[in-house]
């Protein structure tokens, strides 16, 4: 079910989701992200790169798992706080969002689900644009499994032609979100079509950059465990987690209390995204540390993408979205690690 | 499992046992559920054991599941979640979710020799399938216990390892001679190579501090152990316990999921990073 949306008519549409919380870029005080839009005559789908990715909207930066409080004599008692199941839209997604979404998915999901992920999830409706160019310098996604026109994990594909939107609706969310526009929408003609799919394909050529050749790298990865290539590239890190906290598929997380009060007890027990950059990640109570430097973190963030995650679920966990090599402080470039490890002789 | 894997379980500590004083002291913790029946565990699992206001902490439920009537924690004070844990009084009530990890097969070991080996805090994870082993006495062989601490004043389960003397053989260590001290001197892995246990129709169970497994390990690799004989549990720092908080893996294993007991035949082709 293909349809053509005239842009002028992009902010119709959003006011017709009136019943959804909808996220679109938005540029705040200069940094692009998914906000909730307010203003839908302000939303543009003319962005760059977000600097945090849109796992913030499924899986947030900080959560409230559960209440917990006592009053007199009587024990604690435990309110479970589970997210709202309000319908959500992100638009304008880039198809490596998506695909990130998916990756996230086989974590939090299993035997043991996650609740508070899958209650985000399902409520959800992902509506990803096409890659025309790419929008960062350091764009990868091709080599890594991905593509600026895949349709893995979105309910909508939207392609930018001039004046309209070519919108392809993928799965029943997103064709029930496309009969909400209801007349906003007209069927395309054949030369919209052809130029949509024209779009599609150019879009593949004009990636930034490109990390080839790397089915061998985990395997090749499995013999470097002990390697001082390590300690060299990990020299410069200021362990300061940016590679990771913006990284789309990274989900680590941390859980504490937060305590309200002692007497009466009251307080929460909140869940955090933590990153495996940060030295007591690991840390034991009694200062043993399995992964004491930084050596041995950025080989875990290498090897968790590029090896464990490969593994386990027979894919990368690395959408190449080129976050983790624009914004980090220092330069270290997982595209440059990877080329060094498939490189390396052994 | 419930459908919200975070909640606790609520419970009330039932006992409080002091068995090590100073300043890394270890006390013994009993617990009834409030309501219904909890989870029955096997041994080698852990619990998430929480204090409301003082955050979770991974402890390995050292009672057998033959006893139904209470889960045992022994627990060294040593963070933040354990220090509240010592402040607590019975009647407390604290929280409780799992069990987590894959447990000891102990069903595979009817008929073979069990050689313990703990050392430290170490010897609460094994306590559990040791209390199986007494309790169920004629599905096995011969049993034989290790047990190390730093000094005699570290010493877990004094009580219940004084009973044993004279029942099997019980070869007590510690680290640096004491003038009271009758039994061995020396690390756990050195008392292991003086006694010299046998391999055949044998496995050996050993937990404690990660220096020490490794040294006991090549111990009794020389005693002609064979890899799949030896059997160790493993532990790092965990926060989820169902395998997606990130942060205990041993290369693609999450231990609280896919451990925490492996074998040295499985555990010597993991990254050697835990």
């Amino acid at each position: 079910m293909d349809n053509i949306l005239p842009k002028k008519d992009l902010s119709r549409w959003l006011e017709k989701m009136a019943h959804a919380a909808v996220y679109a870029p938005r540029l705040v005080d200069d940094i692009w992200s998914y906000e909730i839009v307010t203003d839908p005559g302000s939303v543009t789908l003319e962005y760059p790169m977000t600097a945090v990715p849109a796992k913030k909207i499924i899986f947030p930066q900080r959560e409230i798992l559960f209440e917990y409080g006592a009053d007199g004599d009587s024990g604690p008692e435990i309110k479970e706080r589970l997210p709202e199941d309000k319908p959500v839209v992100i638009l304008g997604l880039r198809p490596c969002e998506a695909r990130a979404v998916i990756l996230t998915d086989k974590v939090f999901g299993g035997e043991l689900k996650d609740i508070y992920y899958w209650r985000r999830r399902e409520a959800v409706t992902l509506v990803g644009l096409v890659c025309a160019s790419p929008p960062s310098a350091n764009c990868f996604c091709l080599s890594v499994g991905g593509s600026p026109r895949s349709r893995e994990g979105l309910d909508i594909l939207l392609t930018g032609l001039g004046e309209s939107y070519y919108v392809q609706a993928l799965t029943p969310k997103g064709e029930k979100l496309v009969r909400e526009g209801g007349a906003l929408f007209r069927p395309p003609q054949p030369g919209e079509k052809q130029s949509a799919e024209t779009i599609q394909a150019e879009s593949e050529g004009k990636l930034s950059r490109e990390l080839k050749d790397i089915e061998d790298v985990p395997r090749k990865l499995k013999g470097m465990f002990d390697s001082p290539f390590w300690d060299e590239e990990s020299l410069s890190c200021i362990r300061c987690g940016i590679c990771t906290y913006l990284c789309p598929t990274c989900h680590c997380f941390d859980i504490n209390d937060e305590a309200v009060s002692s007497s009466p007890l009251r307080g929460r027990r909140v869940r955090t995204w933590d990153t495996c950059q940060f030295p007591d990640f690991t840390m034991h109570s009694s200062g043993h540390n399995p992964r004491p430097d930084k050596a041995s973190r950025l080989r875990q963030r290498i090897n968790h993408k590029f090896q464990y995650f490969v593994e386990t679920w027979q894919c990368y966990q690395c959408t190449g979205c080129g976050r983790c090599i624009s914004l980090c402080p220092v330069g270290i470039d997982i595209i440059k690690v990877v080329e060094k490890v498939r490189d390396h002789a052994s | 499992m419930p459908a919200n894997v975070y909640l606790p379980l609520l419970t009330r500590i039932a006992s409080i046992k002091e068995e090590v004083g100073g300043l890394r002291p270890i006390k013994t913790f009993r617990t009834e559920f409030l309501d219904g029946p909890g989870f029955e565990h096997r041994s080698g699992q852990c619990a998430m054991i929480s204090v409301f206001g003082r955050g979770e902490s991974m402890i390995s439920i050292s009672s057998s599941p033959l006893v139904k009537e209470y889960l045992q924690f022994s627990i060294l004070k040593t963070g933040r979640v354990t220090t509240a844990l010592h402040e607590m009084e019975v009647g407390d009530i604290i929280g409780l979710r799992g069990p987590y990890g894959n447990g000891f097969p102990v069903e595979e070991w009817k008929g073979k020799n069990i050689v313990f080996i703990g050392g430290g805090i170490g010897l609460a994870p094994i306590w559990s399938v040791f209390q199986t082993a007494m309790m169920r006495r004629n599905d096995f062989g011969e049993l034989v216990l290790f047990y190390g601490a730093r000094t005699s004043r570290d010493i877990v389960f004094r009580e219940e390892l004084g009973e044993l003397k004279g029942k099997m053989p019980v070869h007590l260590s510690i680290d640096v001679a004491e003038p009271e001290w009758k039994d061995y001197v020396g690390f756990v892995a050195a008392n292991v190579a003086d006694k010299k246990p046998k391999p055949d129709k044998a496995v050996a169970i050993t937990c404690g501090p990660p220096i020490m497994i490794k040294t006991v390990i090549k111990a009794l690799k020389d005693l002609r152990f064979q890899d799949d004989q030896i059997y160790t549990t493993v532990e790092n720092k965990m926060k989820c316990g169902i395998g997606k908080c990130g942060r205990c893996n041993i290369g693609r294993h999450y231990i609280c999921q896919d451990g925490p007991v492996y074998s040295w035949a499985e555990l010597k082709n993991l990254p050697q990073e835990y």
